[in-house]
């Protein structure tokens, strides 16, 4: 549960109280005598996409937002961005009501969402740019320095003069996100951002996003289906399941409350035992010179030592369990 | 005011960019649509050879109804048309209204003029030369009262159908398409190129102060002409005004009722 501001901490840049918002469709059976049913007597099917969720972002932190699929986080980044009116809740962005659309909240956020297409079908993206100059006001010198940052960040130098049909998806995922950034807003929502991405220019993006709320000044969340990312670039993670908020801390935290084990790796340089081993955690994986042991946390560091003592080592280390695990536990249990 | 007159002038230079994009569409659309204009003069034409009045309208004012409504019909064309009536369906089904409603612009500035089509601006022109020519044969005395109530009832028509398209383009909201009814709205208001004497006194009657067609073209015809009561007038502006505001308060309804699509 996120805490109220006191006198040390800044206003939340984004702030949300008992959010919720619920959808309803028309459930439809397979094939054609299904269709006909549908549409003589449609039955309507209520979905509670997000459900009385509450967290908070400060200006300079950049939170992770996960969660499997259909678990409500585009949903609550769209009504963070004014694109979706909350079914009941309060939402606060920069002071502004989101739902409203207000200039002035419009112009300080950005939001990148999978796969949208923003920018003009025919025509090259320097044209959309341009777009955005006047849309957002740019002045001239910060247009010509943020243009030219951006399209170095995301390595689209080449491509400018090019019709985006004519452009691969992650092409134009990057001309998207330079599109998106153009004006420096102050909030960023970015939905899988990296997806479509080659390797290195999502690591690119990667160091980009990070720099950004490195300032101070802005405030980005992210979502991603890639663990590695999101454990490398944020600060916090809030992870959603069945529209609930299930776990809103920073990545130690979430590690002691969900899978408190590390992993001990030894190459062996001489004789050893299993028996030996499986005295101190559960070995995953051994061969002739190699094990790996899971131990309960607190105790790999002695567990390490015992080993040192009694073996022969080549190398010993110790490594939290991968986070795609803890993950996978959490997206395993039952949501109500 | 100033920053939408300058990305309307954007909108147009982009409008034209793209249609140029494609060269040999672009002058296969130049022609198609010098021959659609000259096609419509000779049907035109040609129910004159047979008649010389349709109901109380001679040749010349009928020649003059048909000049403001396609003069009516291109501004419409190049505008918020096609960019409502087939535009904004198609970006509620797929969810691209995203980045147009956080955009910190109208959100109706661009729902109804993101694609201009200036392929439609080259129809246009010929259209204000018939439209002199029809002043010209009419032997029409220029007065400013009636050229500035000509000018205020263009501007009603327009606002009129915007308001009609604006309400069938909502639907789609709730329903993700609406292209059925923006056909029938397509095909209703070609009754608007036509003197309505030609019907009966009930859908005179109806299409005069029920469904107003008639405020296309035949009500700013008539003002040109000095043939137009007080009373349509201000029934022209009231009904349009009415409409308006109804079509701004269900485009508010259908906005908020708007459900993307997932990513």
């Amino acid at each position: 549960m996120p805490l109220p501001p006191t006198a040390s901490t800044p206003p939340a840049t984004v702030s949300a109280r008992n959010l919720s918002k619920t959808f309803w469709f028309h459930e439809k059976e397979p094939g054609l005598t299904g269709a006909l049913k549908a549409l003589l007597r449609a039955r309507k099917k209520v979905v509670k996409a997000v459900q009385s969720i509450d967290f908070n972002v400060n200006a300079g932190e950049l939170v992770g937002f996960i969660g499997p699929n259909g678990a409500g986080k585009t949903t609550t980044l769209k009504m963070l961005a004014g694109i979706l009116c909350p079914s009941s809740g309060t939402v606060d962005v920069l002071g502004h009501v989101p739902y409203r659309r207000e200039k002035e909240f419009l112009r300080k956020i950005a939001l990148v969402a999978g796969q949208r297409n923003r920018l003009f079908w025919d025509l090259p993206a320097e044209e959309y740019f341009h777009f955005c100059r006047v849309v957002y006001e740019i002045p001239d010198e910060r247009y010509a320095a943020a243009k030219k940052r951006l399209v170095e960040m995301a390595d689209i130098g080449d491509i400018l003069t090019v019709p985006q049909r004519k452009l691969s998806a992650g092409q134009r995922k990057r001309c998207e996100l330079v599109a998106a950034l153009l004006h420096d807003p102050r909030v960023i929502f970015l939905d899988e951002p990296t997806n479509a991405l080659d390797v290195l220019n999502a690591r690119k993006l990667r160091e980009f996003i990070r720099a950004k709320a490195r300032d101070g000044l802005h405030g980005i969340i992210l979502t991603s289906h890639n663990m590695a990312e999101i454990g490398e670039v944020c600060d916090r993670l809030v992870i959603i399941h069945g529209g609930r908020i299930v776990f809103n801390g920073d990545l130690a935290s979430l590690y002691e409350r969900f899978l408190p084990r590390k992993q001990i790796r030894i190459l062996f340089d001489g004789p050893w035992t299993r028996d030996a081993l499986a005295q101190l955690g559960s070995l995953l994986r051994t061969d002739a010179h190699e094990a790996l042991l899971e131990v309960e946390a607190p105790a790999a560091a002695r567990a390490a030592a015992l080993i040192c003592s009694r073996f022969s080592i080549r190398d010993i280390t110790i490594t939290e369990m991968p986070l795609e695990r803890i993950i996978e536990s959490i997206y395993a249990q039952p949501h109500r | 005011m100033q920053r939408y007159l300058r990305l309307f002038m954007l909108l147009c230079k982009i409008g034209l960019m793209r249609q140029m994009a494609y060269r040999p569409h672009f002058f296969l659309m130049i022609s198609g649509k010098v021959i659609r204009m000259l096609l419509l003069l000779l049907f035109f034409q040609a129910v004159f050879l047979k008649v010389d009045r349709l109901g109380q309208w001679t040749f010349d004012q009928v020649l003059l109804l048909f000049a403001t409504f396609h003069l009516v019909d291109y501004i419409m064309s190049i505008t918020f048309q096609r960019n409502l009536s087939y535009h904004l369906p198609a970006l509620i089904q797929s969810g691209n209204l995203d980045s147009r409603i956080t955009l910190p612009i109208h959100p109706l500035f661009m729902a109804s003029l993101e694609n201009i089509d200036m392929m439609d601006f080259i129809s246009f022109i010929p259209c204000l030369g018939l439209l002199g020519y029809a002043l010209h044969r009419l032997n029409y005395a220029f007065t400013w009262v009636q050229a500035l109530m000509y000018g205020l009832l263009i501007v009603n028509a327009l606002a009129f159908l915007f308001a009609i398209v604006l309400i069938i383009a909502t639907v789609s909201f709730w329903t993700t398409q609406s292209a059925g009814l923006a056909r029938v709205f397509d095909d209703l208001t070609r009754v608007g190129r036509y003197p309505l004497d030609i019907f009966e006194s009930f859908w005179k009657f109806f299409f005069i102060y029920i469904l107003p067609l008639a405020l296309i073209s035949q009500v700013p015809s008539q003002a040109l002409l000095g043939a137009l009561s007080p009373g349509l007038l201000l029934y022209a502006l009231a009904a349009t005004g009415l409409l308006l505001f109804i079509a701004l308060r269900f485009w508010s309804m259908g906005l908020k009722t708007y459900t993307s699509t997932s990513s």
